[in-house]
């Protein structure tokens, strides 16, 4: 790209018909911010909430991410995870730092690591993924990962927001995770690994910065995975309620 | 054309007898008070908006410009015809005003009417920093008025341009509180059908568009001349006076319906030029036009200037009042506005006549296929105006969800209105056509022109001398306000020589329009739609006018490789 | 032309014949305004220049009863009108006037004088020849011969649409 600039020069004769182009001008480059791509960031926690089960176990619980970049590509994080407050310990936590890019007008490709302290050994996977908007407004994320054993999985979430009102918004959220090999140190099976379902009601109290919510959210575990958990006298099914805020800034 | 050589000869020849005029410019912080909600802003001179700059045709003017704020700074002189070294674009005209520095704009005034100014670096201009631009004629005006007012106005929104810029890119739908609820589709379904209904959420759904996207930009407060509703700005008058207002549309984003319900409204300027009378009850104003009016206040009454945004997320509101304190009855908002699939008509994929192949590529064309005629029937009839003797207007799409409708029922101000009241320009063949597709993608806040944006785009060359025919196309589902900088727009309104010149266009969704540019100033100028967050996104271009006034040498030594630069 | 136009034309047409009727026998609003003079017996001749979109003058004094030959010539680039009368009639000549131009009679600087012409088929034609007006394109030059009466509130006007209420009328002053 070579910048080599411009220069006018002007005639005198033509400097004295037109008084007003007189000095000889460089023609300038655009240098500003304009002509930059335009870097963009936010940060949006989509949970953040209190969970409470049937069983009287309490979680909190969050989902966020954090993106940095242009229109053509941006560096997220994606953070998750459970943390059971009686134990004081977390049942779950996941990290992911992914580079996304589009790949067409309501998708973009993402590919990165993602680092689980899940209950048993860490994990870290490689992930591939897509995620964007699908036909009649369903926000899709799907993933592929393959962990440093060789172990491969797969996740797929899809929310659905349906506007009661401008400001009272009813979310339905699914969340299921398939794995194609078992890894039983952490308690997954092959097959349907585990879903969760979230129903959820917010009001966008402070434009779309701080929308408190409450909601019930269902989580199963299937399969090979289920019956690992039941030999380990965990729970295969759980209900909550719960109360959050969704956060974006 | 020849006049102004002339006039320029005379003004280099007798520069006595020119008249000079020095003005003093600060740029400031300072503080807003919409009357909903008190924000910091950037103004001029100690407040927003900045001071009437009142100018003389003829006149040359030099205005120094101080910079106070900590950040660079810029003033551009919307509409005004001068040296592009004048224009004040940071990177196309000139390097910028750096904070502490002052500089000295000084150029000629050759033209008459209402305009404005404002900052074109990052988004001072939404944040504040535009004022009003008054030049009187050197002859008479082809009208008569007994007293005039600047009716400047803004959309001014609580937060940041950048923080509005940014939010945008992370949640395009952030500002709109107009999308469609469970309770809409509930009464469209008891008034259009369930199944009706339901084809059309699924139409639409297909597309992921929304039918409510008229406004990017909600929670603002409409303001006129720094006065929110609440505070009523109030201009008085004496019963029987005939009264000028000046509109300026000073928004960000904000199209405004203009009316001022009990008067007639006669318009004899857009966009500084003089325009064949015509009396309307109502008119749009795109984002940086101007239009000048004349009213007839014959009564002992107040009357309400009326200024709903064209989505009616919001308003401003100011008195015209024989009294300090008298006010007039504040019209509800009608309805919000709801696109059709007339709106449609222009993206790729909507006309297949024109589709563009490689942004379908991840559609789902069977889908597409259905949904066009599938969503076209059972839909939106009772918008589709034209034949059935409802308003139409052949700047909007024809069906367009848009198209506006006088309040009382009266004319509404057409651009098919707008005849020039003394061409400036002999009418000529243009040289040649130049397509510009206006393109975006609502999902990811980016806009372009012909799918590329800004930072990715060479410039567009144009040669001295010759007549352009821009055709715009607009693909997308937003009204643009196209503002060509340096060069007056000759808006194909289909009256021929009478076409008048605007310098600010706007080009409703599915529609092309058609403007001609007479290349007669030579250098670089900004060419942009004045959205300030689409023109932030990319919908912008930098036009190069390559030679010069003299053929013998002036031509300009474009001795330029600027290619992916500029 | 198709027959809805039609219609249309030939009730602008009839209306001004109408005025006319008015104004010549004494009664309705044409009073006020005076009549047809001759042009033997005009006291004086003033010369009343049309421009885009004003006269010269923007006032003249007349005595009451006294006949004006009034020398009009369009020096504008758009079409003009020097009509006598009273505001209520310019109003309603106005809406006259609108509907020329919308048919496109009038455009711009030129008035088609074809489509004035054409005999409407109920007597009336688009003549624009009402004696207390006269309808001009750019360059040309008419005469209008009036009796004052003695009642005020009579202005000239251009009554093409838009140009009175921009501005383009002048004031009669009974002296």
């Amino acid at each position: 790209m070579s910048r080599i600039r411009s220069l006018i020069t002007v005639s005198l004769l033509g400097s004295m018909v037109f008084p007003t182009a007189v000095a000889a001008q460089e023609m300038i480059a655009d240098t500003t911010s304009r002509k930059q791509a335009l870097t963009s960031w936010g940060v949006q926690f989509e949970e953040l909430e209190y969970r409470y089960s049937d069983d009287d176990e309490e979680l909190g619980v969050w989902s966020a991410d954090f993106f940095y970049g242009t229109d053509d590509l941006k560096v997220r994080w994606l953070t998750k995870g459970e943390y059971a407050i009686e134990e004081q310990a977390y049942e779950g936590l996941e990290n992911q730092l992914v580079a996304q890019v589009p790949i067409s007008d309501f998708f973009d490709a993402k590919a990165g690591v993602r680092f689980d302290t899940p209950e048993g050994p860490d994990r870290t996977y490689a992930v591939l993924g897509i995620t964007g908007l699908a036909p009649q407004w369903f926000e899709i994320d799907a993933n592929l990962y393959v962990n440093e054993e060789g172990d491969t999985s797969a996740g797929l979430d899809a929310e659905y927001e349906l506007l009661l009102t401008n400001y009272w918004i009813l979310s339905a959220a699914v969340d299921a995770t398939v794995a194609f090999s078992e890894d039983r140190e952490i308690g997954v099976g092959k097959g349907l690994v585990s879903t969760e379902t979230g129903l959820r009601l917010s009001y966008d109290l402070v434009d779309r910065a701080f929308s408190p919510y409450i909601g019930v959210v269902h989580e199963r575990k299937y399969g090979d995975t289920a019956d690992i958990a039941e030999a380990e006298s965990g729970s295969t099914e759980d209900w909550f309620a719960v109360i959050g805020a969704r956060i974006a800034f | 054309m020849k006049v102004r050589l002339l006039t320029g000869l005379l003004s280099l020849l007798m520069p006595a007898l020119v008249l000079a005029g020095e003005y003093n410019l600060t740029v400031d912080r300072v503080e807003i008070d919409t009357g909903d909600f008190v924000k910091e802003g950037i103004g001029y001179n100690g407040k927003s908006p900045g001071p009437v700059l009142r100018f003389k045709e003829g006149e040359d003017v030099r205005i120094n410009v101080t910079n106070n704020l900590d950040e660079a700074t810029s003033i551009h002189w919307h509409g005004l015809i001068l040296p592009f070294e004048q224009d004040g674009v940071p990177g196309i005209s000139f390097p910028g005003i750096q904070p502490g520095e002052t500089f000295t704009y000084e150029f000629p005034i050759t033209q008459a009417g209402t305009y404005w100014f404002h900052s074109h670096s990052g988004f001072q201009e939404p944040d504040g920093a535009f004022g009003a631009i008054v030049i009187e004629p050197e002859g008479r005006e082809p009208f008569r008025y007994d007293r005039e007012y600047v009716i400047q106005l803004t959309d001014k929104h609580p937060h940041s341009g950048d923080r509005i810029m940014r939010n945008l890119k992370m949640m395009p739908d952030y500002y709109n509180r107009q999308q469609q609820t469970v309770g809409e589709f509930f009464s469209d379904a008891s008034s259009n059908g369930l199944m009706d209904t339901i084809q059309d959420r699924m139409a639409w759904g297909d597309m992921r568009m929304m039918k409510a996207d008229v406004e990017d930009v909600q929670g603002f407060t409409g303001m006129i001349n720094g006065k929110g509703p609440a505070q009523n700005w109030t201009g008085l008058f004496e019963p029987g006076e005939r009264v000028r207002l000046r509109f300026i549309n000073s928004s960000a984003m904000t199209y405004f319906d203009v009316r001022i319900p009990g008067l007639d409204m006669t318009v004899v300027q857009a966009d500084g030029n003089n325009i064949q009378p015509v009396n309307v009850d109502e008119f749009r104003i795109g984002v940086a036009e101007t239009y000048d009016v004349i009213v007839h206040p014959k009564d002992e009454r107040a009357h309400t200037i009326f200024a709903e945004s064209m989505g009616r997320s919001g308003y401003a509101r100011a008195t015209l009042a024989p009294e300090e304190g008298m006010e007039a009855p504040v019209p509800p908002m009608r309805d919000p506005a709801r696109l059709t699939m007339a709106d449609m008509a222009g993206m790729p994929g909507m006309d297949h006549g024109d589709m563009d192949h490689s942004s379908m590529e991840n559609m789902d064309d069977s889908n597409m296929q259905d949904m066009d005629h599938g969503s076209m029937d059972g839909m939106d009839h009772s918008k589709m105006g034209g034949d059935d003797g409802q308003p139409s207007d052949p700047f909007y799409a024809k069906g367009s969800g848009i198209m506006p409708v006088a309040a009382n029922d009266g004319k509404f101000l057409s651009y098919a209105d707008l005849k020039a009241q003394k061409p400036l320009y002999e009418e000529r063949e243009p040289t040649r056509e130049i397509e510009l597709r206006l393109t975006g993608n609502m999902e990811r806040y980016t806009w372009s022109i012909n799918g590329v944006k800004y930072e990715d785009a060479d410039p567009i060359r144009l040669q001295y001398g010759e007549r352009v025919r821009f055709k715009f196309v607009n693909e997308t589902m937003m009204t643009h306000p196209m503002h060509l900088h340096g060069m007056w727009s000759i808006l194909d309104v289909g009256a021929g020589k009478w076409n008048p010149i605007k310098h600010t266009v706007s080009v409703q969704p599915g529609t092309t329009v058609y403007m001609e540019t007479e290349v007669d100033a030579p250098g670089q100028w900004a060419f942009h739609c004045h959205l300030s967050y689409h023109a932030a996104a990319g919908m912008f271009r930098k036009v190069i006018v390559e030679g010069g006034p003299d053929s013998t040498q002036a031509k300009t030594d474009v001795a330029i490789e600027e290619g992916g630069d500029a | 032309m198709n027959a809805s136009k039609f219609l249309v034309i030939a009730a602008v047409v009839s209306m001004p014949a109408a005025t006319f009727a008015a104004g010549a026998d004494g009664h309705g609003h044409g009073m006020a305004s005076g009549e047809p003079g001759k042009a033997s017996q005009a006291s004086r001749t003033i010369n009343v220049e049309m421009y885009d979109n004003y006269y010269e003058p923007e006032m003249i004094d007349v005595e009451p009863g006294e006949t004006v030959r009034f020398v009009v010539e369009n020096k504008g680039n758009l079409v003009h009108e020097f009509n006598i009368g009273t505001p209520g009639m310019h109003d309603a000549h106005q809406k006259e006037m609108k509907m020329m131009v919308e048919h496109g009679v009038i455009q711009g600087g030129q008035i088609h004088h074809d489509m004035m012409n054409m005999d409407m088929g109920n007597g009336h034609s688009m003549k624009h020849d009402d004696p207390n007006s006269v309808l001009l394109e750019p360059g040309e030059s008419q005469e209008v011969v009036w009796t004052f009466s003695d009642k005020g509130n009579v202005e000239f006007a251009c009554n093409v649409p838009g140009h009175y209420q921009a501005g383009m009328y002048g004031e009669i002053n009974l002296k």
